[in-house]
């Protein structure tokens, strides 16, 4: 038995906002670390998309795309599957992996933590981020070093706004989501369930320019689309401009609300009552 | 049946109980004394009352244990209590604050120990009792925290990687690295093997040496009795009796039994006259029951000595804690004391 010294008791002073703050930048370092070190949460969010992207990249190198003015393939792939790593990333890890917190009663145990709710939520989706920006990282640099795909500078705002909506709508998507999965084995499958399908429809794997005006109609409703039509419309060689499509911009606006009004109405589920 | 037991009793006579108005912020004059109050605290899930009218006080310093079998209420109480349930009824305060407001300060000074409550799995134990640690204002430094729960060895293992066992000690770690004035335990060593509850049990000991509140549900007869200063024993969502330990259901008054084996070519009728309530044989088996057992332990084995008997199988046995619980919780048929109790379902959860 070892010895402990005496605890100092007496009142405790209180925190400030700037320590919560730095509080936040040490979760986003454990959430990295738990990220990183978890081989099949890995292989499953961020190798998938990018082995997709090696192997339709290197099958389709070399063919252009005549629905789209003779431009590149790639110049279409490569951002499609960009919009796909992001949601990978964004949506389907953060539901699963707090489905799987809230079920083993890590959400429990955080929330009998002094550490306020809004930072624990705050470090996940900042790490997110993190991850986020290392698949757009990784996805650029073999698009425009393997496959000669082309980002103008003048694009960059365009991108940039357009990956924030799409991590904003789809983190917080990610983590309202799980209110609708009643246990974190049921994750996976309501998560590809609700991907899945819609990626088929969304000019992520080959250009719907083609489908039924219905299909398409379809699926303009959802964030996927708008997400990869905003990224195709910044590597798309014709455009000229801030590589800002309107469109793509308001529905992911709109997403961002709900996905944030789904988040905080399961956050404010008491983690004790759920069980 | 309502109790009303001042825990303060025995520690501080003459001061007069606490009110319980208007205490929602931090209060050192009232926090001096009591850790947790609870008056006529009552839950119910739909049409079950899980706890109907509880009422209790336990002082600073005091391991206080919540005895009873599984659904009696005990997690229900304590959830209540750690600010993860709420209540349909009645009041409590702990540490002066009301737990279902969910301070951060109140978060600050206690630590929790759940059932079945897992942590980051690819974190490794020293990285989780650091990251825990770090949301406390007052924290102990985290080797401290892994050598007093004897994790030294596992220190830089992966939660995922660690045994049942070291499982629970990292939970009681993650408890203590924000140092705090109160604990609760929620059946801490369920799943333990002999061996570690021993250890568990030292630790929680030493814990109250360090002047620290342990709050403690248990199952287990002899953890309660081991541990505890004062245990309340629940049943149905009543406290059916409440004390220390040995005088737990006036377990000190009880008559003590002696036993033993007469040789067959003696008959009850040769035993002298002793300080006995009563005296029974079956077949060659004597019962005395007697409330002087020193006295009656004297006459009997002078008068054995005396004609050269030999009293085979000689014993006195007070009655134990276990006894009192079966008596008072009705329930001969649930041993609820084995230690090969698997079963870790607690609770009217609905």
């Amino acid at each position: 038995m070892s010895t402990v010294r005496q605890s100092t008791p007496g009142p405790i002073r209180e925190s400030t906002f700037g320590r919560d703050l730095s509080l936040v930048g040490w979760q986003i370092r454990y959430e990295q670390r738990a990220y990183w070190r978890n081989r099949s949460r890995g292989i499953f969010t961020f190798a998938f998309p990018l082995m997709f992207l090696v192997i339709f990249a290197s099958l389709d190198k070399g063919q252009t795309l005549s629905s789209r003015g003779g431009i590149p393939y790639d110049d279409f792939f490569v951002p499609g599957i960009l919009a796909y790593g992001v949601i990978a990333v964004t949506f389907i890890n953060m539901s699963i992996s707090t489905a799987i917190l809230r079920d083993e009663g890590v959400l429990k145990r955080m929330q009998g933590t002094p550490l306020p709710r809004w930072a624990y939520v705050a470090a996940r989706i900042g790490s997110t981020s993190v991850i986020m920006l290392a698949m757009t990282f990784v996805v650029l640099a073999l698009g425009i070093g393997v496959w000669g795909v082309q980002l103008r500078a003048g694009a960059l705002p365009g991108l940039i706004v357009t990956l924030l909506l799409g991590t904003a709508a789809f983190t917080s998507l990610g983590i309202g989501v799980t209110r609708f999965m009643p246990n974190a084995e049921s994750g996976p499958v309501v998560v590809n369930l609700l991907v899945l399908p819609l990626t088929f429809i969304s000019n992520i794997w080959f250009p719907t320019d083609s489908l039924p005006d219905v299909v398409q109609k379809i699926a303009s409703f959802f964030p996927i689309k708008a997400l990869a039509d905003g990224l195709q419309y910044v590597f798309d060689p014709r455009h000229h401009g801030a590589g800002l499509n309107g469109s793509d911009v308001r529905t992911l606006v709109i997403w961002s609300v709900i996905g944030v009004l789904l988040m905080l109405s399961f956050l404010r589920q008491p983690q004790g009552e759920v069980v | 049946m309502s109790w009303s037991i001042s825990a303060a009793d025995h520690l501080r006579a003459g001061r007069s109980t606490p009110t319980l108005n208007a205490m929602n912020s931090y209060d050192n004059k009232h926090t001096d004394e009591l850790a947790i109050e609870v008056r006529d605290l009552r839950r119910t899930y739909g049409d079950v009352q899980a706890v109907r009218g509880v009422s209790f006080e336990v002082a600073r310093g005091e391991v206080f244990c919540l005895l009873g079998p599984n659904g009696a209420g005990k997690t229900t109480i304590v959830e209540i209590l750690e600010g993860y349930r709420n209540r349909s009824g009645g009041e409590a305060r702990v540490l002066g604050f009301d737990p279902a407001i969910g301070a951060r300060a109140l978060r600050e000074r206690v630590g929790i120990v759940l059932q079945n409550c897992g942590v980051q799995r690819d974190l490794s134990v020293v990285e989780l009792v650091e990251m825990y640690g770090r949301y406390h204002i007052r924290q102990r430094p985290a080797d401290e925290v892994i050598d007093l729960v004897e994790l030294t060895e596992k220190r830089e293992t992966r939660a995922k990687e660690l045994s049942g066992g070291q499982r629970r000690r990292l939970d009681l770690a993650l408890a203590l690295v924000g140092d705090p004035e109160l604990i609760f335990l929620d059946e801490p060593t369920t799943g333990f093997d002999p061996a570690a509850r021993r250890q568990a049990w030292s630790t929680i000991r030493s814990l109250c040496e360090l002047g620290k509140t342990v709050f403690l549900t248990t199952h287990f007869m002899d953890e309660a009795q081991y541990l505890a200063s004062r245990v309340a024993v629940m049943r149905a969502g009543e406290i059916i009796a409440l004390g220390r330990p040995d005088e737990l259901g006036g377990r000190d008054a009880r008559p003590a039994e002696v036993h033993f084996r007469l040789p067959t070519a003696w008959s009850l009728g040769d035993i002298p006259e002793l300080p006995a309530l009563s005296r029974s044989i079956d077949g060659d088996l004597v019962l005395v029951q007697t409330t002087e057992p020193v006295r009656a332990v004297n006459v009997l084995t002078s008068w054995a000595l005396e004609h050269d008997i030999d009293l085979g199988h000689f014993s006195v046995t007070q009655p134990t804690l276990e006894d009192i619980y079966l008596e008072l919780t009705g329930s001969a048929d649930e041993p609820a004391g084995s230690t090969d109790h698997e079963s870790t379902t607690e609770e009217a959860t609905v």
